[in-house]
């Protein structure tokens, strides 16, 4: 049974948040590039990933995440990484995301995070 | 234990060690933390025996290594530690922590004079403190097993969600998109490959952030290495500067029943991490998972153009059956009848009966045989069908039409393509034939007495040579007589032991239903034939034309 799930854009100023809900996997994974493409697409490369909704996440969904991130930084700006419940969270740190990513808790967090880092190494 | 003096002064001393004691027990014992125990354990050793440089190095006397120092520069952490190392960096004293020992305690000069009750203080401390090193260390490596375990899981539960995940799609782009993404999510890749290539099927190809060529040119490369290997490893120069200059940095050859199709190739992971033999297996898993499905991709798309190819044919075959006379011109005084059996679904064999529309114009008969079975033969085989016809109203001598028909042909065919063919052209009223063979097999002549004609070739076949010419045979029916135009499958049907039907029994058939009508002489060689054969499978086309001399 493919599991749904969904992406809700939202602006926060010159940031934009896509707030990811139910499951990320290699069947979903098409709908979260397609969202993160139309984001660079527009010009827009400041970007904060909301997974306080997102139930769970495989190998291939954090593919997605890997597979803009140079691009993301090229153009100045970044994926930041918040609102991770415990379990999705594991799984990101097991992999070592937490070395290439900022990971804050709420979404609030993460814009600020912006003004501090806005973006870091390719 | 020193022994107890009764001096006020002293008890109180001893009191106030007493709960530096407790103090330090609970703290040592409180903390599952290594480091923090540590450097308790030296911070009070420092300050009651006023030394300056201290060092706590845990593991045994052979093999233990410096966990935290206080006051010394040319130690560091993780650093071999032993009485000799103590000596030649200035630590006096080396007192070993615990019974049996965890580690071992390296102390410089004491500052102060350090009597026994001290020293005996010293001596509970290191024993507490070996207590609360082993908690601590037996604390971390059930961490680090918990570590493990759930990295285990993680890895399990990507494998299970990658067989899943390809085993929704029967598109082999989408198991290298799949694959793909698994192995960047995995090891947080940013430039991975995943190429693979089966001859007749579009080449896959999946990369971020490398440019390999097309994998067809170097599998025999990759077939030669193992499951997973780094470019270092390689022994091939070629592969292994072209994959270092890609960044590669571990790498899966794609393999599947012996044989090697495609290559994962993972670049560096993030933070300068390595990939482990853990890693190798993990993603030689993967690889293998995905191959699997792409072998099941490929098959499932040759299955189903292999069923389009079926249905194709099978509309060329009516296609064809049409280029076939439905019925023969009736022409007074002749009884003419043929059939054509394909090998294969569609067949190189033609045969034709046509009577031009004109005044006492002779009946004209032809059986013909393209070079080759199968779908090659059959279009030449419309070629020829194309030709004769256009041809036939030219009011063009036999031998002329054959000329024509040659030129025509070769004009049309590759050189190595070629028909023979007999054109036999009868007069009703008079019995009176020509014929052009042009090398084609014997046409042949049966009488009812019992007299056999065999009439050879009088020129080339068509559409080998450009300007070739060709003689007109003459011979003349009687009534009764018989004629029979044929392709070399029925001559050369064969039988399991590799005997052929041949001219005598072809002979024999014509002649045991020379009383009949045409027709039913030429159901009666067919069955001769399969009678012959005993269901051998038909190897060549078979093509028949009789005609007889009814007056």
């Amino acid at each position: 049974m493919p599991q749904p799930f969904s992406v809700q854009r939202t602006d926060e100023g010159d940031i934009s948040v896509l707030a990811l809900e139910g499951f990320l996997d290699a069947h979903t994974a098409p709908i979260f590039e397609q969202a993160i493409q139309s984001e660079l697409d527009n010009g827009r490369a400041r970007l904060v990933v909301d997974g306080q909704k997102l139930s769970y996440i495989s190998s291939a969904g954090l593919g997605v995440f890997m597979g803009f991130i140079e691009q993301i930084r090229q153009e100045g700006g970044d994926l930041k990484i918040c609102g991770l419940n415990q379990r999705v969270r594991q799984i990101f740190e097991i992999l070592g995301f937490q070395a290439i990513y900022d990971m804050l808790d709420t979404v609030p967090d993460a814009v600020r995070r912006f003004s501090e880092v806005p973006t870091r190494e390719a | 234990m020193p022994d107890v003096s009764h001096d006020p002064s002293t008890s109180l001393t001893r009191v106030a060690r007493l709960g530096a004691l407790l103090e330090s027990a609970q703290l040592l014992h409180a903390s599952l933390d290594l480091d923090t125990l540590l450097a308790h354990l030296v911070r009070t050793v420092m300050g009651r025996h006023l030394v300056a440089r201290a060092v706590v190095a845990i593991g045994d006397g052979e093999t233990a290594r410096v966990a935290a120092l206080r006051g010394l520069r040319s130690l560091a952490v993780g650093d071999p530690f032993d009485a000799s190392v103590a000596e030649s960096v200035g630590l006096t004293r080396v007192l070993p922590i615990g019974t049996p020992p965890v580690g071992l305690l390296g102390l410089g000069p004491a500052g102060r004079s350090v009597d026994a009750d001290e020293e005996a203080f010293l001596l509970g401390l290191l024993g507490i403190a070996a207590s609360g090193i082993a908690n601590a260390r037996a604390h971390e490596e059930t961490r680090r097993l918990n570590t493990d375990l759930d990295r285990k899981n993680q890895e399990l539960a990507s494998l299970v969600e990658l067989v899943r995940a390809l085993a929704r799609t029967t598109d082999p782009d989408e198991v290298a998109r799949v694959l793909g993404l698994t192995l960047a999510g995995q090891w947080a890749l940013s430039r991975y490959a995943v190429l693979a290539a089966r001859p007749g099927q579009p080449p896959v190809a999946r990369q971020k952030g490398m440019t390999l060529p097309p994998c067809d040119r170097y599998l025999e490369a990759l077939a030669r290495l193992p499951d997973a290997c780094t470019p270092e490893e390689i022994e091939d120069t070629a592969l292994r500067d072209l994959l270092a200059d890609q960044r590669v940095a571990l790498l899966f050859p794609l393999r599947v029943g012996g044989q090697t199709v495609g290559l994962a190739a993972l670049g560096p992971r993030p933070s300068g991490l390595g990939y482990g033999p853990h890693d190798r297996e993990i993603g030689a898993g993967m690889a293998a998972q995905a191959v699997v499905a792409l072998e099941n991709c490929w098959n499932f798309r040759e299955t189903l153009e292999k069923q389009q190819m079926e249905k194709e044919l099978a509309l060329a075959a009516g296609i064809q059956r049409g280029l076939l006379p439905a019925a023969l011109p009736h022409v007074e005084g002749l009884d003419v009848a043929g059939a054509s059996r394909p090998a294969r679904v569609v067949g190189g064999d033609y045969y034709d009966a046509l009577l031009v529309e004109r005044a006492n114009a002779p009946y004209l008969l032809c059986v013909a045989d393209v070079a080759g079975k199968g779908i090659a033969a059959s279009l030449l085989m419309s070629g020829m069908h194309a030709t004769l016809r256009a041809l036939i109203g030219h009011d063009l001598s036999l031998a002329a039409l054959a000329a024509q028909t040659n030129e025509l042909l070769f004009a049309a065919t590759p050189g190595n393509k070629y028909v023979t063919a007999v054109l036999l052209q009868v007069d009703a009223s008079s019995g009176q034939c020509r014929y052009v063979s042009a090398g084609h097999n014997d046409l042949l002549v049966v009488r009812p007495g019992g007299d056999v004609e065999w009439c050879p070739a009088t020129g080339l076949a068509f559409g080998m040579f450009p300007g070739a010419a060709y003689g007109e045979g003459e011979l003349t029916l009687a009534a009764g007589d018989i004629s029979v135009l044929y392709s070399d499958g029925v001559t050369e049907a064969q039988r399991t032991d590799g005997a052929e039907f041949g001219a005598t029994r072809l002979v024999d058939a014509v002649h045991s239903a020379a009383s009949q009508p045409a027709e039913a002489i030429v159901a009666h060689v067919l069955r001769e034939i399969d009678r012959f054969t005993r269901g051998v499978p038909q190897y060549d086309d078979i093509t028949i034309v009789v005609v007889k001399r009814t007056a």
